[in-house]
């Protein structure tokens, strides 16, 4: 507004300026009251004063101007944007524009990858080839920062079309933020979306029987290790990773040939690689039931596992995941839990080369690994906009797009045979053994309980407390919490 | 000579501006409708230019306190259309609740520790600084204490997590030199409070300092003078003359570093530990964080705000209380 005033202020003082060129000030302040400094110019010379009275008829004084200005302003800004929508190409005119929020692409402040995130490859390629729906990708961080925008925005009233919602978070979305059923957003396609991905993937999104998300990224804990390192230091990974009891004989073997220190590096939250290691030794956190089995003889048994590598010094205690991964990558750890989806990565990053491995075993028990990762839940309410999802649902699903999703290192759930990636091994292994789904903490204080769990497991790996305690201590907090 | 009485348009006498003036009094003869309205508007132009600050902070500082309360009676999470009223349950939960006691320990150590870190230190070291003539060497100190406090916290916590690693640390470097073994400062409960606390004073240490230095700049040259020509000591001119000058400064920096000391550690907490190891490096209000945007209960995270704003201004007040008396504002 004030731009266009000074334009318009500017073009006008030109005009005088080639009109009346000894009536115009020349100082810095003359476009601020060009008609008042030259009626004054005007006055002040008695000669022409009556000139001037002729004249000031002629002129117009500043109120004027501004509201003449404003009027111009007005119908230019009305022609422009008449103008502009005139311009606008027809396609981009039928377009539906929905936004999808995830936590695969660049956070606000970050540098873009040389390469897109392959799920920035999918929305891009969707993008091209569509003539009806553009997809705009949004990452507002992790998940819980994304959930923390999706709330926010539902809570202004502007729900996001789709989220990636984390397995675990599947209750809270339905719940807490009224998460769509996916047949009501896909209509007649939901078979169509259905067939494109694994029979498996299906009931990791279903709750009483109804269906609230697409399967997305389905990961799974598995073990990296430096394989330069365990050649040096004489150990063979098939032994090491046998059972939890070779690898802790193992492990010294690597503590050596590190100079010391801790050999395991197990991710945050605990809790999740604690889900798995409690499953290998036939145990559950929660039951089939929904109680929780965290004081189980088996489960005590799993915990006190870490804890005992803990008391050798194996354990890797540093404070957070970055640390715990710098760690890694830096060879100062031979083996670290991460998702498979950190393949791509971690293959990128480390200078050596680069072992998987599924989990060690307890004594014959088979591993039952629990999965990781998020599916796409739509939340908003606009119906104008549920075919758009749908049509980008279904790309997702397509060959064209699951193709280029799978670059990631997420487990394959869809219906296509693609080729496993180097290294994918352990996951398609523990996959087809089974997974058991990522403990979706119940009730509407569910995430606070899975948080007390998680703080619990953190002090019985570090011996910050004895495993009896506290996985009664915790059994205690959580059955609070969960009511 | 008879003065010629104002008068309004209407006939009515107008008031004159002022009976001791000799100024001829057709010149302020203002007619009594005009005079009203500029009593109106000189009256109202000082409400009206406070006007819009007071509505920015009605609305973005009174409304939420007051809509904090309110929401701290419910079970909520700011989406579901409707809100359980709880009551005081909120309240009587947090009573009970072993992390919100973690978390009130976790302050009282910040606010102990942090207090005369960020109060006394700064003032040590302002003093030294004072010492050392004008100079560009006391130029280069400043601008070296002061750095830290324009570096971002986000940024500057990134930075302490590489140092502190207890692997490749520049710490861990520098105490091995030494012949120190190397110490797992983030992750360790007994190191990683300190570790936070670290960050906090090398962060805040430049603000504070440069306050004291501007005090001290401001002390009237004569008064000092004047006692050392008395053969008053170093230590007696600091004592009885700069210090107490000095107090309206020194309380400031006390009142603003009590309330906002637990705050200010929020971001170091965040990225060096998440609040770990065990919850030690916890406080209030990264409890209040977890409970708003991890768990999402915004009825709990309102209680907490409630008690952080009911406790910050009790201690203000007795600050004012009890050492305001004791500060000299020249």
């Amino acid at each position: 507004m004030f731009a266009r005033r000074q334009i318009m202020l500017a073009a006008h003082r030109r005009e005088l300026r080639e009109t009346r060129p000894n009536l115009l000030p020349n100082g810095p302040f003359g476009q601020y009251n060009v008609a008042s400094y030259a009626t004054v110019r005007l006055e002040s010379c008695p000669a022409r004063a009556v000139q001037a009275k002729e004249r000031r008829t002629e002129m117009i004084n500043r109120r004027q101007f501004v509201g003449r200005s404003a009027l111009a302003g007005a119908a230019a800004a009305g022609a422009l944007a008449a103008g502009g929508r005139a311009l606008r190409p027809a396609a981009a005119q039928d377009k539906t524009e929905i936004t999808i929020y995830h936590i695969w692409g660049t956070p606000p402040g970050g540098t873009p990858a040389a390469t897109p995130h392959p799920m920035t490859q999918v929305i891009d390629a969707f993008n091209a080839q569509s003539d009806t729906v553009t997809v705009n990708s949004v990452t507002p961080g992790n998940y819980y920062e994304t959930l923390q925008k999706t709330q926010a925005d539902i809570a202004a009233g502007n729900p996001p079309d789709l989220v990636s919602v984390p397995w675990a978070f599947i209750e809270y979305g339905i719940e807490g933020l009224g998460l769509n059923e996916l047949p009501t957003v896909a209509g007649d396609r939901f078979a169509e979306l259905q067939g494109l991905m694994s029979d498996t993937a299906w009931p990791l999104v279903t709750k009483d029987d109804k269906v609230y998300g697409f399967p997305w990224g389905l990961s799974t804990p598995i073990l990296y290790y430096n394989a330069d390192l365990f050649e040096q230091a004489g150990v063979d990974p098939a032994t090491a990773f046998a059972t939890w009891e070779s690898f802790a004989t193992e492990a010294l073997k690597l503590q050596e040939a590190l100079g010391g220190g801790a050999v395991l590096g197990l991710s945050y939250n605990k809790d999740w690689p604690a889900q798995t290691i409690i499953q290998c030794n036939g145990g559950r956190v929660m039951n089939d039931d929904g109680s929780f089995g965290i004081t189980s003889d088996e489960a005590r048994q799993a915990m006190q596992t870490i804890a005992d590598l803990d008391t050798a010094g194996l354990y890797d205690r540093s404070g957070t995941n970055d640390e715990i991964r710098a760690n890694f990558v830096a060879g100062t750890t031979a083996v670290m839990q991460a998702s498979v989806a950190s393949l791509g990565g971690l293959n990128a990053d480390v200078q050596y080369t680069l072992g998987t491995n599924t989990w060690p075993q307890f004594g014959e028990k088979p591993v039952i690994a629990s999965t990781g990762g998020s599916f796409l839940g739509s939340f908003t309410k606009d119906e104008s906009k549920f075919p758009a999802v749908t049509e980008f649902l279904a790309f997702c699903g397509s060959e064209a797009g699951y193709t280029l999703w799978n670059k990631t290192g997420y487990v394959n759930i869809s219906k296509l045979e693609l080729e496993h990636l180097p290294g994918q091994e352990p996951a398609y292994a523990q996959f087809d053994a089974g997974l058991i789904r990522e403990t979706n903490w119940p009730g509407a204080r569910g995430s606070e309980a899975g948080n007390a769990w998680d703080q619990y497991v953190q002090r019985m790996w570090a011996n910050d407390i004895s495993v009896e305690e506290g996985t009664t201590e915790a059994l205690a907090e959580i059955e609070e919490i969960t009511g | 000579m008879t003065a010629v009485e104002p008068t309004t348009g209407a006939g009515v006498p107008a008031p004159v501006a002022s009976s001791q003036t000799s100024i001829p009094s057709e010149r302020i003869a203002v007619p009594e409708r005009r005079l009203t309205w500029y009593r109106v508007s000189e009256g109202a132009t000082p409400y009206l230019l406070v006007a819009p600050l007071m509505i920015l902070v009605a609305v973005f500082i009174y409304w939420p306190l007051i809509y904090s309360a309110y929401l701290s009676l419910f079970d909520w999470n700011f989406v579901r259309p409707d809100k359980d009223y709880v009551g005081v349950e909120n309240y009587s939960r947090l009573i009970h609740d072993s992390h919100f006691e973690t978390a009130l320990r976790g302050t009282a150590v910040y606010t102990l520790a942090l207090i005369p870190l960020q109060v006394f230190l700064p003032l040590g070291l302002a003093l030294l600084l004072w010492g050392v003539s004008k100079s560009r060497l006391q130029n280069a100190y400043r601008g070296a204490l002061f750095l830290p406090t324009i570096v971002a916290w986000s940024v500057a916590s990134v930075l302490w997590l590489w140092i502190f690693n207890s692997n490749f640390g520049v710490l861990n470097q520098v105490l091995n030199l030494v012949g120190i073994d190397k110490v797992n400062w983030l992750g360790e409960r007994n190191t990683a409070i300190w570790s936070v606390i670290m960050v906090a004073t090398w962060k805040t240490l430049g603000f504070h300092m440069l306050l004291y230095l501007a005090a001290l700049e401001g002390v009237p040259r004569d008064y000092v003078e004047a006692a050392q020509v008395d053969g008053a000591s170093s230590f007696q001119v600091m004592k009885s003359i700069r210090f107490p000058l000095i107090t309206p400064t020194f309380f400031f920096v006390l009142v603003t570093t009590v309330i906002s000391v637990n705050e200010d550690v929020f971001a170091a907490i965040n990225v060096l530990t998440d609040g770990g190891p065990f919850e030690s490096t916890t406080n209030i209000i990264y409890y209040l964080y977890l409970q708003a945007f991890r768990f999402f209960q915004i009825g709990s995270a309102s209680t907490v705000a409630v008690i952080i704003f009911a406790v910050t201004a009790f201690f203000t007040w007795l600050q004012f209380r009890f050492l305001e008396r004791h500060v000299h504002y020249g």
